[in-house]
């Protein structure tokens, strides 16, 4: 045997395991086959330097040892004999036979090195296992002792199956668990859900009562279009319908003329027949008739569609009692007097929007406060609770079908409800301004309004009716005067453009609402105008009730301006507690600071002098003065450091005084030399002892490479390893020179959490804490020593 | 081995000569051999065998689930290639078997028609082997570590029993009933083995440390106590009693001949005793790595000039000469600890059981074929397996 062959086997196998490379360097491998070629004992050298890099505690390192061994074993008789001698130990190494002998980091590696090797042992079972006994002894001992499966490519063995089986146990019970307080869960609301979901229906049935299922077909999205007899004269038609459109008190509901016009006729005919004339009859109201002018109906018609054409908000205060005395009316002559139509034989088309619009009045209050208080209940704990159940019973698997059906159908239930009253459009805002004013309890209404409003945020473009003071220095607005939005509103609406650029396609109903009235109010033309004004005039007669009427108006908000300009000073001034001092404000106290001390301290034996006053300092001063705590406000910094950072950026740290980078924070010009020129000066100065400390030749890197090419040490440790230990550095770096393909070990360990600990249980700082403990313990002995039960422990 | 054979037929040595002469070559080439399996019943951990002393051509194996089977260990086919087949099977489903890890099974010393187990499932079961169905079945309050029975007693057919009370039990198979007690340790007792010289010799070891003898006639107490400082007073004064070990005593055996007594202590020291005299050789055998918390089936090769002890030692089984203490070889296949092993007598085989569930035969390699008888062959006995052959692919030149 060739002692240059034998070193250069070793060399050859040692730098295949430290390549690091998954896959072995082909040259090189040949290389070591063809020296193998020659004779055994090369071979036994062979084997004896791959079990020894096997041996490594690395797992790239096994895994190229491993790949090199199983090139020769299909090779060499010679190295299977040798390998299967050891199979036992070949196992440990690759197969992770041995539970105390996992295999090394890197964990992929070894994952992969385990899969790898279970496949290779496989073939090599299928090649060789009849003529190698222990072989097929190996085999059959990771397949049935260590039930490795083979065809299970994740090649996992019972330890960590069997971990997998225990986590899918504990997972399994814990759902069942879920499931089991689920459907208890379930059970116990099940009853007040349902009186929850009857309660809300029958107050919707008030609000507005479905007579023909109405609401449900709005709900499904689907527009009625009604027909009632053959052909129709357009014009005549067009008027008397937009009487309807405008007088239909009874709901707010709008009917498009535009859209119903092209429509085509359609199916239900006596249903529709019967709501024909329900509808006329609601139309025969004298009074509302004669409030509209045809002007109002000019105006509706030249407005069109791009304004949904529900117009009067306040005229839906009108209720259903009233409508049905109204009936009384001989049915026929108002009808040619309404409408100018003598036959009943025209064809009309009713489309019902699914704009609903329902106003809160005195009158459905009662009924619209519950509304809220069981849509707050659904939304807050009935839906969540029905949510998480069905969620809980998907988890849990097919067993649990009876109850995820009864959880949909509640869930359905809950959802469909609440959209229907969604669709209702119910009109909040005046009756929570009113109860905001008047009681505290109408906070949590206003909050609840407020999450209302968050989800229906109107679109950017247009105007915002009220803009918070924090964004108004981006708007280019200047601060508001005072913080209340009262005053703003009025300011918003001159700013918007015209009327007809609304969007409305898809912007939410509440802002459409509010903005449509908010024009109506303002167009002289519009009846709801006048009526507005006269009501606001109303009201301010009867006094207490100016509070309830909305702001909107230019007196109302006029009014709600000075108000609150007048309580604008108050915040700024401090309240303070009612106190002595202020009791005895400007005068002088007559017994400031004296305090009666009785000389003996016998509770019965009492000397006949009388107590004496004494004159006490503390007191004294705590009468004339007071601390009041002043914590001032946070005012968020502007600036940045700026100062030139060596990639050309500037310093983006906001630091209020002093940049921990850069030192205390001076103006600085767009290149981030600073704007005084005796900061210049200084910094110049600090640049230039720093470049006395380290000249500019002994750049670190440049240090490191000429070192790494002569061998010769520069010193650039020295310069470079300034924070930690010189030592350390070096061994790291030697350690990386003679591998340097390897992955580190090391640095996966250099973790957060690794951090942390070397600064937590670092040996000084474990010291001072001991020192500490046992200074408290001591105290506690010295304070007790004379009770036995702290004495003894 | 012409020589022995020559010398044998002219006379001038005596037949034994060349018997032990052939038994101690085959001794030590012990090697897995690829050619004798035994099959593979086992689904767990093997923890005793027997091979039986009357024809040598059955074996029990005891398993760690409870499982008994017989195997029939001669090969009669004539073929190199043998399976020792189970003959019998105790299933762990069976109505009879025992609930728990069979701790020990020996055959009945005059005949193969009977065989005794005991497990952890604190019963000892006499079984018939034709109908595999037990005969008798003993109970007792504990676990049952071992028993024996003496293999050249006539006079008495008594089986010892060591369980987890310190006292041991006679059970005698004539009756069917525990007839005697024998007090004296005082911690379970881990093995027991009679004298194969003298029927009514019989030594316990024991978790208490000591190894005791006894004469089964003298009921009042042992006979002595091993001491493995010989009585040196200065070493023992620390200990009232004598101690065979520094730890548990869990192996013990006699050799062939009975002359002398192995232990083994959980100190991971072999001891070879004096079985007369109760003296400690001092034969250092170095260390024998020793895991197990129940008994250590341990065995000795008989019938050779060069007597050996197999050691199961982790997952191998060394094997020690036995009176001068060298480590002759390992014997390294099982993947697992092994548990057991026994040497059968006359073929020079060894059968050893692990938990990794094979029962593996070690078999004396066969003499190489003469270099002449190869060439004439032509052939060459290379060629059998195309596996052993080298497949170097000429693209590496």
């Amino acid at each position: 045997m060739d002692l240059a062959q034998r070193d250069k086997l070793s060399e050859l196998v040692e730098e295949l395991t430290t390549s690091g490379q998954q896959q072995l360097n082909q040259e090189k491998m040949k290389e070591i086959k063809k020296i193998c070629k020659l004779s055994n004992d090369y071979v036994d050298h062979v084997y004896y330097s791959v079990m020894a890099q096997l041996d490594k505690e690395h797992a790239e390192i096994r895994l190229s040892a491993f790949q090199i061994a199983s090139e020769l074993f299909s090779r060499s008789h010679q190295f299977r004999i040798r390998l299967v001698d050891n199979f036992q130990e070949f196992l440990e190494l690759t197969v992770e036979t041995d539970s105390d002998q996992p295999l090394p980091p890197p964990k992929e590696v070894a994952k992969k090195l385990k899969i790898s090797a279970i496949k290779t042992i496989q073939s090599w079972q299928a090649t060789y296992g009849s003529a190698y006994k222990k072989l097929a002894l190996g085999y059959h001992f990771l397949k049935q002792v260590k039930n490795v499966d083979f065809n299970d490519v994740q090649a996992r063995t019972v330890a960590e199956r069997s971990r997998e089986n225990e986590r899918q146990r504990r997972m399994e019970r814990i759902y069942r668990d879920r499931v089991e307080t689920a459907a208890k869960e379930m059970e116990e609301s099940y009853q007040e859900i349902e009186t929850t979901v009857t309660e809300m229906k029958s107050c919707l049935e008030l609000l507005l009562p479905d007579e023909f299922g109405l609401s449900d077909q709005t709900a499904a999205g689907i527009p009625n279009s009604l027909s009632l007899g053959d052909a129709a004269l357009v014009g005549l038609e067009q008027a008397s319908r937009h009487r309807f459109e405008d007088e239909l008190p009874w709901s707010g509901q709008s009917l498009s003329a535009e859209e119903a016009l092209w429509k085509e006729m359609k199916e239900n005919r006596g249903n529709n027949e019967r709501r024909e004339e329900e509808d006329e009859k609601k139309c025969l109201d004298p009074r509302m008739e004669e409030k509209h002018s045809p002007e109002t109906i000019e105006t509706v018609v030249m407005e069109g569609s791009a304004l949904k054409t529900n117009q009067d908000c306040e005229e839906k205060e009108v209720d259903r009692d009233e409508e049905t005395e109204m009936n009384d009316v001989p049915y026929e002559d108002v009808f040619i007097r309404n409408s100018g139509l003598i036959s009943h034989s025209y064809t009309l088309n009713i489309n019902v929007e699914s704009d609903v619009q329902v106003k809160e009045t005195e009158d459905n209050e009662a009924v619209v406060s519950t509304l809220i208080d069981i849509h707050r209940l659904i939304t807050t704990k009935h839906l969540p609770a029905v949510q998480s159940w069905v969620q809980v019973f998907t988890k849990s698997g097919p067993e649990q079908q009876q109850l995820l059906r009864r959880a949909l159908h509640l869930k359905i239930t809950l959802e469909s409800l609440l959209k229907k009253e969604k669709l209702l459009h119910i009109d909040y805002k005046t009756r929570i301004r009113k109860v905001t004013r008047a009681t505290a309890e109408g906070e949590e209404d206003d909050e609840d309004e407020d999450e209302d409003d968050f989800e229906e945020v109107p679109e950017k473009e247009g105007f915002e009716p009220h803009i918070p003071d924090h964004l108004r220095e981006e708007y280019g607005l200047e601060p508001s005067p005072s913080t209340s939005a009262a005053l703003t509103k009025p300011k918003a609406p001159l700013k918007r453009p015209a009327p007809l650029v609304f969007p409305m396609t898809s912007s939410p109903f509440a802002a459409r609402r509010m903005t449509r009235r908010l024009e109506e109010e303002r167009d002289p033309t519009c009846a709801a105008a006048t009526l507005h004004l006269l009501k606001g005039q109303l009201r301010h007669c009867t006094g207490p009730r100016v509070s309830s009427d909305p702001p909107n108006t230019t007196e109302d908000s006029n009014v709600a301006g000075s108000t609150s300009s007048v309580g604008d000073k108050a915040p700024d001034a401090p309240i303070v507690p009612f106190g002595l001092d202020l009791y005895y404000w400007g005068q002088k106290q007559p017994s400031a600071g004296k305090i009666i001390k009785s000389t003996s301290q016998h509770r019965f034996w009492v000397p006949c002098e009388v107590d004496e006053e004494t004159e006490n300092q503390e007191v004294l001063a705590e009468s004339r003065s007071r601390y009041i705590s002043f914590p001032g406000t946070f005012t968020p910094v502007s600036h940045h450091c700026n100062a030139p950072l060596g990639n050309g950026k500037l310093c983006p740290r906001q630091d209020r005084i002093k940049c921990p980078f850069h030192g205390v924070i001076v103006p600085r010009d767009a290149h981030g030399q600073p704007s005084r020129a005796e900061d210049r000066e200084r910094e110049a100065r600090e640049d230039m002892r720093r470049k006395e400390m380290h000249p500019d030749w002994q750049d670190v890197e440049l240090m490191q490479d000429i070192e790494a090419a002569t061998g010769e040490d520069l010193g650039s440790q020295r310069l470079l390893g300034k924070g930690k230990g010189r030592g350390k550095g070096k061994g790291k770096g030697k350690s990386k020179q003679k591998y340097p393909n390897l992955s580190d070990l090391k640095k996966s360990a250099d973790t957060s959490r690794s951090r942390l600990e070397n600064k937590v249980f670092n040996k000084s700082s474990m010291r001072r804490v001991t020192a500490v403990m046992n200074k408290i313990d001591s105290r506690k002995h010295e304070k007790f020593s004379n009770q036995f039960n702290y004495a003894l422990n | 081995m012409l020589g022995f054979i020559s010398a044998r037929k002219v006379g001038l040595d005596d037949p034994l000569r060349l018997r032990r002469a052939e038994s101690t070559r085959r001794l030590l080439s012990l090697e897995l051999n690829h050619g004798r399996d035994v099959e593979r019943i086992h689904g767990n951990g093997v923890n005793c065998l027997d091979i039986e002393a009357v024809e040598g051509r059955y074996m029990l194996s005891g398993g760690a689930d409870g499982v008994i089977v017989i195997y029939d260990l001669e090969n009669y086919s004539g073929k190199l290639q043998y399976t020792c087949k189970a003959v019998g099977t105790v299933g762990r489903c069976e109505m009879f078997a025992h609930k728990f890890s069979v701790e020990t099974v020996q055959w009945y010393p005059f005949d193969t028609g009977m065989f005794i187990s005991s497990s952890f499932d604190k019963t000892m079961k006499v079984w018939d082997s034709e109908t595999l169905k037990p005969a008798e079945r003993f109970m007792f309050d504990g676990n049952v570590y071992c028993h024996h029975m003496s293999p050249i007693a006539r006079k008495h057919s008594l089986v010892a029993v060591g369980t987890k009370n310190p006292k041991l039990q006679l059970c005698d198979l004539k009756s069917g009933s525990r007839i005697h007690v024998l007090q004296g340790h005082r911690a379970e007792i881990l093995s027991v083995r009679w004298s194969p010289r003298n029927e009514h010799i019989l030594a316990t070891a024991s978790a208490d440390s000591t190894v005791r003898l006894w004469d089964v006639r003298r009921a009042s107490g042992s006979l002595f106590t091993l001491d493995q400082h010989n009585g040196d007073k200065s070493k023992a004064a620390a200990e009232a009693v004598n101690t065979a070990h520094n730890g548990r005593v869990n192996g013990l055996c006699f050799s062939g001949d009975g002359l002398y007594l192995i232990t083994m202590g959980t100190d991971d020291r072999m001891r070879l005793w004096n079985s007369g005299t109760g003296e400690n050789t001092l034969v250092n055998y170095g260390k024998v790595s020793n895991e197990s918390r129940k008994g250590l089936k341990f065995t000795v090769s008989s019938g050779c000039s060069l007597d050996c002890v197999f050691v199961p030692c982790g997952s191998s089984v060394a094997v020690y000469a036995l009176h001068s203490g060298e480590l002759v070889t390992t014997l390294r296949g099982h993947y697992n600890n092994v548990d057991c092993c026994d040497f059968h007598p006359d073929y020079q085989e060894l059968y050893t059981g692990g938990k990794d569930c094979n029962v593996l035969a070690w078999v004396p390699a066969l003499r190489p074929p003469d270099v002449e008888e190869e060439r004439k062959d032509g052939v060459g006995p290379v060629s059998v397996n195309p596996a052993f052959e080298d497949a170097w692919s000429s693209e590496e030149d």
